[in-house]
């Protein structure tokens, strides 16, 4: 099992839902978000980089086959789940940022700052706080690991988790793909040929986010379409 | 002890005491009262760390030329050498405390090391050069402490030790370079040059440590000329080959052209009075050491600050070019010569201010500088108080 | 791993969750201390509607743990897969909104300056009493119209919503109505086809073959939909007519760039060329359009039979509703009749011109609409139109073409293209693309607008308007402008309006005279304001007592709106918040304290309870749309509202073609009298021949020319000064003013409101991609951060509207535009649907660099 993502980018509208779904329901303090969208070549989200181009990229973390943050980690807090998933124990990090260092992709972020005191400047009623509120284990190598808080602890890295505790525990899909008003976004098997997303990689021309990194990410993308369609001649 | 000293290593505990402080008032706030952020997760902690390494090469200097290559001018400052190599791979190892965000679970790394980690192993060879070097120091003290009849063995076990020493004196600068240089994705790092030019930087920097405490303690006396010539020979020599080094790697990089290259020297552009600064300043104080300003303790000492200082700078420029070239820097599909960075959350979140960035203008707060102070400090409190308290100095 | 599979199962368990919180949310404990216990008791999951103003009312699954809401998200429960998931990042956020910082928790009463937010926290009774106390006062004072009532976006709430109008009817109170105050009618709509708005459900616009979007950026603003355009492109063409290469545009299969306020231009180029092609379609403009009504030379009125010698005997023993008139038209060497009762075919001549001797001896020359029309459309060579334009000719004359070979013909016409002065005659030249090429009443064809759409989706006059009272109907301007020409639907309060009543929104910024409105708080002229919300909004800060309200999350509701045709509920998950109490609860005690009858509210039961009973109420009463719709199948979830197309489908006129029953289908709530007005002849009507249609020229579908008849009229040196368009678009982050204080949201466009400029335009004035700026004009100013967008054309500046007042510095977006009435909406009066609009986009300003603040 190699859990992966397909992001379908012409149908990405570039509206974000992923990531507040991703923000609200992995309960990210304000500054941080694990998912994020952007406009290609675009100083600024939704405005074209140019007249007659432009696209969507969302971007979190890609579950690489050959995580480097895995490999740097001096304590194996992040590691590499048996169906493919890099998780951080959140017991275990002892916050040297070395993986949001070895990171190609920026998607790794840090508690600078205890999580609740962050969520304090928000200034919710009665100290309200949001996100799937119970914590998640999970064994790994014998050791149960905490995969996911819904407080994160001062001083640890946090990132996309795939939405484990849905998947472990209600078989659902992760929150992005459930909240994606576009439809874009696809999870299953890339190491069974038959799963949509294995069919959708051979079908779609899909591509990695920089390859020549050999990170071997587990999110795939497949080209906005540009077909040209004339439908008369004049 | 004279007075000056006694001044000087009370300032020292002030100030360590200051850092000590702010590390207090860091640990409650959090990293947040750094200048640190998602994009830019490692600053002034992570250079001083490589600082301290480089600059604890002093005792390989001498333990390998002394011991290995039989240059017995240089004797006198073997013990030096250990000292002060031991002051600051332990000050390595303290600044990097205040750099982690679980700083309790610092045990972790003992009892789940990862293999593959290069900052595993850098723990390793960085706690067992420390120890190396202070059980160094102890033999070389032997015969002041134990008397004159314990010389041979003495000699016998630095000349057994300095071998093994020289592995994971070596070690600690290849294992430092290896954090940066075997990632990947920041091209400022990834380049087999990184590793030995540490251990250029470490040799020349390590040297000017040992020369600046050698003639702080024994002053310019025509016995020691000859020492601190050859010392000043070899911060020459390792200098230019760092040069070489570093300036190979750039003409490599700037001569094929790649956009994450040219990327990298833009951003390197910014902080191009540093990068001036980080060359010229050692070559001055080079120039300066080659020149009769050796002759005098206060010409030595000012050389070697601004030597250092310049390895400072070279230091701290380990991080601007890498982090600001973000690694996830694509040519948007369809466009035909514009590259584009993705930005970052910054983690850092300030009504008013936008929370995703793609580049990342740090600057360290007074809490960085403070708690570097106090690691500085510490360093220098512990050369200071070795010379006073243990017979470093040979006394002939 | 399936995730169909898992989705269902999941939403098994949901069902059953929703059964057991339903009505009896209220056994839910609510924790009064903010230190929840984690897993102290199993969460319940319940199924709402996400019902802001932006008309979405898109299905959400609450999960409650210990009364609390801990996270949302889209229930995805929609019986069509192409429907699920429905929802964005502004429902799936909401709950910033329902814990926020602004959270309206008790009664306020003011005790500062107005629009000081100095408020002191009063019980229910207290403030109602007040309020009564103080309304009563008013009306007897200046008479009951002297307050007014604002209720928005009916479709997102009838229970809630409809129970103030009630009140207001009991009360005999003013009601502005919510699309009035919007100012953002299509208006073409009613002139041509009898009606308040139509539009293609999203699911039909999957059978489309070519779509032509002229200027909506649907990508931003209909979200939960948007997938359906998308997908269309698989069988279809997507073309973007649009000034900027916006976000919509890039997904386009063809981007069509043309000058802004032009598309009329475009349109009528290329009706030119499918009517030169001879590509219309003949038997459509027979049948269903007044295209064959013959025109009198003389008067450029359409000849009347009464007026005709052979016809007027005939004419006279018709008998016809007195909203229709009897036209005549030719074929077979004769005139005749058209039976506005009957769309049977006619075989009408399309094209001819003849002499009519009339009942008075003389004789006058007559043209067929379509002869009139061909004429007109002589000056729209395609030379012409693209010199108009800027868009080629080649460009114009193929998708012309394509359009008119490829059916069914999707046309959208966007807000941002409509809210200008013409935005009248660019929707009718538009329209007139679907008309002669028959597109409508069949799937996937048809025009959808997708603002504006007030049309209720099913009777609601039996819970809107009790049978006590009237409602005293005021154009939202002319409160603000003072009496217009035309109020036939209520008396124009004497002293004007001292007293306001408003829910679900924020006029104090978001309308565009909200100036006015404060200099009138300021002054005293408005002696009473009352807000109702669940946010302490800048329009809240401005009131004198504010009722605070439950979320959507916290209440009985049920909603019908555009672009899905669902009946939902929203459902309390958890208790209301803190001391907030339903619009229903609240307006049945004032009712009380106003003296007037109650029995309308349920008195008897529970707040909650008399909702259900509400919803059940406009289920029974709702018309063919809601018929053997119980609330019991509501409750389980989404249930598809009945339309006359098949599979229930909501498609433009069906009807109307399909089965051949004349114009205009009804629109809600009003009487079919109100709207059948508009087209005296019962079918689509492109010629129009009311006076000031003639005086202005306006008799079909014509282009003119921005500016000339607003700015430049009122300023010449406009010109010069302000060389800028200013338009303010919706916003990905808000609906409209709703989430201007999301957090999350606000972190996502950089914590700031934003300026777009077109690259040119800012490097002319030396502004910076960051740079702080102003955009100005003489009757206002607002700042915020520069933006280059290379997208943009030259000429334009972009501010994405709804940002409230104290993120502006306390100014507004709205100070820079003037509330342009263009007479033609004046001339009759049907609230929400024929009425005085507002041309946000008619405005022209300059940027400047200023300071970092």
């Amino acid at each position: 099992m190699r859990r992966g993502w397909v992001i379908d980018l012409e149908k990405c509208i570039g509206c974000r839902s992923c990531a507040v779904a991703c923000k609200q329901h992995n309960a990210q303090p304000p500054g941080n978000w694990w998912a994020t969208v952007e406009t290609p070549g675009s100083k600024y989200h939704l405005t074209m980089p140019e007249q007659g181009r432009g696209y969507f990229l969302p971007v979190t973390c890609q579950h690489c086959k050959n995580a480097p943050c895995v490999k740097v980690c001096p304590v194996e807090a992040t590691y590499k789940d048996k169906d493919g998933m890099v998780l951080v124990d959140f017991e275990r990090c002892i916050g040297c940022r070395y993986c949001m260092s070895a990171c190609p992709y920026g998607v790794r972020q840090f508690n600078w700052e205890d999580p609740k005191k962050t969520l304090g400047k928000l200034e919710y009623v009665e100290n309200y706080s949001y996100g799937y509120p119970l914590n998640h284990r999970k064994e790994h190598n014998g050791v149960n690991r905490l995969v996911y808080m819904k407080t994160r602890f001062k001083g640890v890295v946090e990132k996309c988790v795939f939405c484990v505790h849905y998947y472990d525990n209600e078989g659902l899909d992760p929150a992005c793909v459930r909240g994606c008003p576009g439809h874009a976004r696809f999870v299953g098997d890339l190491e069974d040929p038959n799963s949509t997303v294995s069919q959708l990689i051979r079908d779609n021309e899909a591509f990695t986010l920089i390859p020549e990194k050999g990170t071997e990410p587990s999110c795939f993308y497949l080209p906005p379409s540009r077909k040209k369609k004339h439908m008369t001649e004049v | 002890m004279n007075k000056r000293r006694k001044y000087s290593l009370i300032i020292a505990f002030a100030i360590m005491l200051a850092g000590l402080f702010t590390y207090g008032y860091q640990l409650r706030e959090g990293l947040i009262v750094t200048d640190m952020s998602n994009l830019f997760p490692w600053g002034l902690y992570v250079s001083a760390l490589a600082f301290f390494v480089g600059n604890a090469a002093g005792g390989l200097v001498l333990s390998a030329s002394v011991y290995m290559f039989g240059i017995t001018k240089l004797k006198p400052f073997a013990k030096i050498g250990a000292l002060t190599a031991f002051a600051n791979v332990t000050a390595a190892m303290l600044i990097v405390i205040p750099d982690i965000g679980q700083p309790l679970r610092l045990w972790h790394i003992l009892r789940y090391p990862q293999f593959s980690s290069p900052l595993a192993w850098d723990v390793f060879v960085l706690s067992a050069y420390a120890v190396l070097t202070i059980v160094y120091l102890y033999i070389l003290m032997l015969p002041d402490l134990k008397g004159p009849g314990m010389k041979e063995l003495s000699e016998k076990l630095a000349k057994r030790i300095a071998p093994i020493a020289l592995v994971f004196a070596i070690g600690i600068h290849v294992v430092t370079a290896w954090i940066f240089s075997t990632q990947m994705g920041r091209e400022w790092w990834f380049t087999a040059a990184l590793a030995p030019d540490f251990l250029a930087v470490a040799v020349f920097v390590g040297t000017t440590v040992v020369l600046m405490a050698s003639v702080l303690l024994y002053g310019i006396k025509d016995q020691y000329k000859e020492g601190y010539s050859i010392l000043v020979k070899i911060i020459t020599a390792m200098f230019f080959v760092h040069l070489f080094l570093m300036y190979n790697d750039f003409f490599i990089k700037a001569w094929y052209g790649a956009e994450s290259a040219t990327h990298v020297f833009n951003i390197l552009m910014d902080s191009i009075l540093i990068h001036i600064f980080e060359v010229l300043a050692p070559l001055l104080a080079i120039i300066l050491l080659n020149s009769k300003v050796r002759n005098s303790v206060s010409g030595v000492v000012v050389s070697g600050v601004i030597l250092m200082a310049g390895v400072f700078a070279h230091r701290f420029l380990i991080m601007p070019p890498a982090f600001n070239a973000i690694p996830l820097t694509i040519k948007p599909l369809g466009f035909i010569d514009t590259y584009w960075s993705y930005p970052i959350a910054t983690g850092r979140y300030v009504e008013g201010v936008s929370t995703i960035a793609d580049y990342w203008n740090y600057s360290p707060t007074w809490v960085e500088f403070t708690l570097l102070s106090g690691v500085i400090a510490y360093m220098y409190f512990v050369v200071a108080l070795g010379v006073s308290i243990l017979p470093v100095k040979k006394e002939d | 791993m399936d995730s169909k599979l898992t989705r269902r199962n999941f939403l098994k368990g949901v069902g059953t969750a929703v059964v057991l919180a339903g009505t009896g949310a209220p056994q839910l404990k609510l924790l009064k201390s903010g230190k929840a216990q984690e897993n102290s008791v199993k969460p319940i999951f319940v199924r709402s509607t996400c019902s802001p103003n932006d008309t979405g009312a898109c299905g959400y699954v609450a999960r409650v743990d210990d009364g609390r809401i801990s996270t949302l998200i889209q229930a995805a429960d929609y019986p069509e897969e192409d429907y699920n998931p429905r929802g964005c990042l502004k429902g799936l956020s909401f709950i910033n909104l329902i814990y926020g910082k602004d959270r309206l928790k008790y009664p306020l009463i003011r005790t500062g300056p107005r629009g000081s937010g100095e408020f002191r926290k009063a019980s229910w009774d207290e403030a109602l009493d007040y309020t009564a106390g103080k309304l009563k006062e008013i009306a007897n004072k200046y008479g009951p119209e002297a307050i007014g009532v604002t209720v928005q976006v009916a479709g997102t709430g009838f229970v809630q919503k409809g129970a103030l109008v009630g009140l207001t009817k009991l009360a005999s109170w003013t009601i502005h109505h919510g699309y009035d105050q919007n100012g953002d009618l299509p208006m073409f709509w009613p002139m041509t086809f009898g009606v308040q708005s139509e539009e293609l459900e999203s699911l039909e616009w999957l059978n489309s073959r070519y779509t032509m979007v002229f200027g909506s950026n649907m990508l931003q603003t209909r979200l939960p939909d948007v997938k359906q355009l998308i997908k269309s492109k698989n069988k279809g063409k997507l073309v973007v007519i649009d000034p900027d290469y916006c976000i919509t545009a890039s997904r386009a299969d063809e981007w069509v760039s043309l000058k802004a306020d032009t598309d009329a231009a475009l349109a009528l180029g290329m009706s030119k060329i499918i009517i030169d092609k001879k590509l219309y379609d003949e038997q459509f403009l027979q049948d269903f359009t007044d295209m064959p009504i013959l025109v009198r030379e003389d008067t450029g009125k359409r000849l009347l039979a009464k007026d005709v010698k052979e016809l007027s005997g005939k004419a006279r023993t018709m008998e016809i509703p007195a909203y229709r008139e009897l036209f005549v038209f030719h074929n077979e060497n004769k005139f005749a009749i058209l039976n506005p009762e009957s769309l049977q075919s006619t075989n009408a001549e399309l094209k001819g011109e003849y002499t009519v001797e009339l009942t008075d001896g003389s004789s006058v020359k007559v043209k067929t609409v379509f002869e009139k029309l061909i004429e007109q459309l002589k000056d729209y060579t395609p030379g012409r139109v693209s010199a108009i334009t800027g868009v080629p000719e080649e460009q114009i004359r193929r998708i012309a073409v394509e359009a008119a070979t490829n059916g069914p013909l999707h046309l959208v016409y966007g807000a941002s293209n409509y809210q200008w002065y013409h935005g009248d005659l660019k929707g009718r030249a538009i329209a007139l693309i679907g008309i002669l090429t028959g597109n409508f009443g069949k799937s996937g064809a048809g025009i959808s607008t997708l603002a504006g759409q007030y049309r209720i989706r099913s009777d609601v006059t039996k819970w809107w308007y009790p049978k006590e009272g009237k409602l005293n109907w005021v154009p939202y301007l002319h409160f603000l402008k003072g009496k217009g020409k035309t109020t036939p639907y209520g008396k124009f309060p004497e002293s004007g309006i001292k007293a306001m009543i408003s829910g679900w929104g924020n006029p104090f910024d978001q309308h565009n005279m909200a100036n006015i409105l404060r200099d009138r708080a300021t002054s005293g002229e408005l002696e009473f304001i009352l807000t109702m919300d669940f946010s302490m909004t800048t329009s809240a800060q401005w009131s004198d007592v504010i009722f605070p309200v439950p979320t959507w999350y916290e209440k009985f509701d049920i909603t019908a709106t555009v672009l899905h045709p669902y009946l939902q509920l929203q459902q309390p998950a958890i208790k209301p918040l803190f001391e907030t109490r339903t619009e229903l609860w609240i307006v049945r005690e004032l009712a009380k304290r106003l003296d007037l009858p109650v029995d309308h509210f349920y008195p008897e039961l529970g707040e909650n309870e008399a909702a259900v009973k509400a919803t059940e109420l406009l289920l029974e009463t709702g018309g063919f749309e809601t018929r053997n719709i119980t609330f019991d199948m509501v409750k389980k979830g989404p249930v598809r509202l009945h339309s006359r197309a098949p599979n229930d489908r909501q498609i433009p006129f069906y009807e109307q073609i399909h089965d051949r029953v004349p114009f205009p289908p009804r629109s809600y709530p009003v009487p079919l009298e109100a709207t059948a007005q508009f087209l005296k002849s019962g079918r689509i009507e492109l010629y129009k021949d009311e006076e000031l249609f003639i005086e202005e020229g306006e008799q079909l579908p014509v282009y003119k020319e921005t500016f000339l008849e607003t700015e430049y009229k009122q300023d010449p040196a406009s010109r010069e000064k302000y060389p800028l368009h200013y338009i303010t678009k919706n916003s990905l982050y808000r609906v409209h003013s709703t989430h201007s204080n999301n957090p999350w949201l606000n972190e996502l466009q950089g914590d700031m409101p934003k300026v777009y400029l077109n690259a040119e335009e800012a490097k002319l004035r030396s502004i910076e991609h960051g740079d702080m700026v102003e955009i100005y004009n003489n009757r206002g100013k607002v700042q915020g951060q520069a933006v280059i967008d290379p997208g943009s054309l030259k000429g334009s500046c972009y501010f994405y509207q709804g940002w409230w007042s104290r993120y502006l510095g306390g100014g507004s977006y709205n100070s820079l535009i003037e509330p342009w009435i263009k007479p033609l909406h004046e001339i009759y009066f049907v609230p929400g649907i024929w009425s005085p609009t507002t041309a946000w986009n008619e405005c022209l300003v300059n940027v400047r660099k200023v300071n970092k603040s």
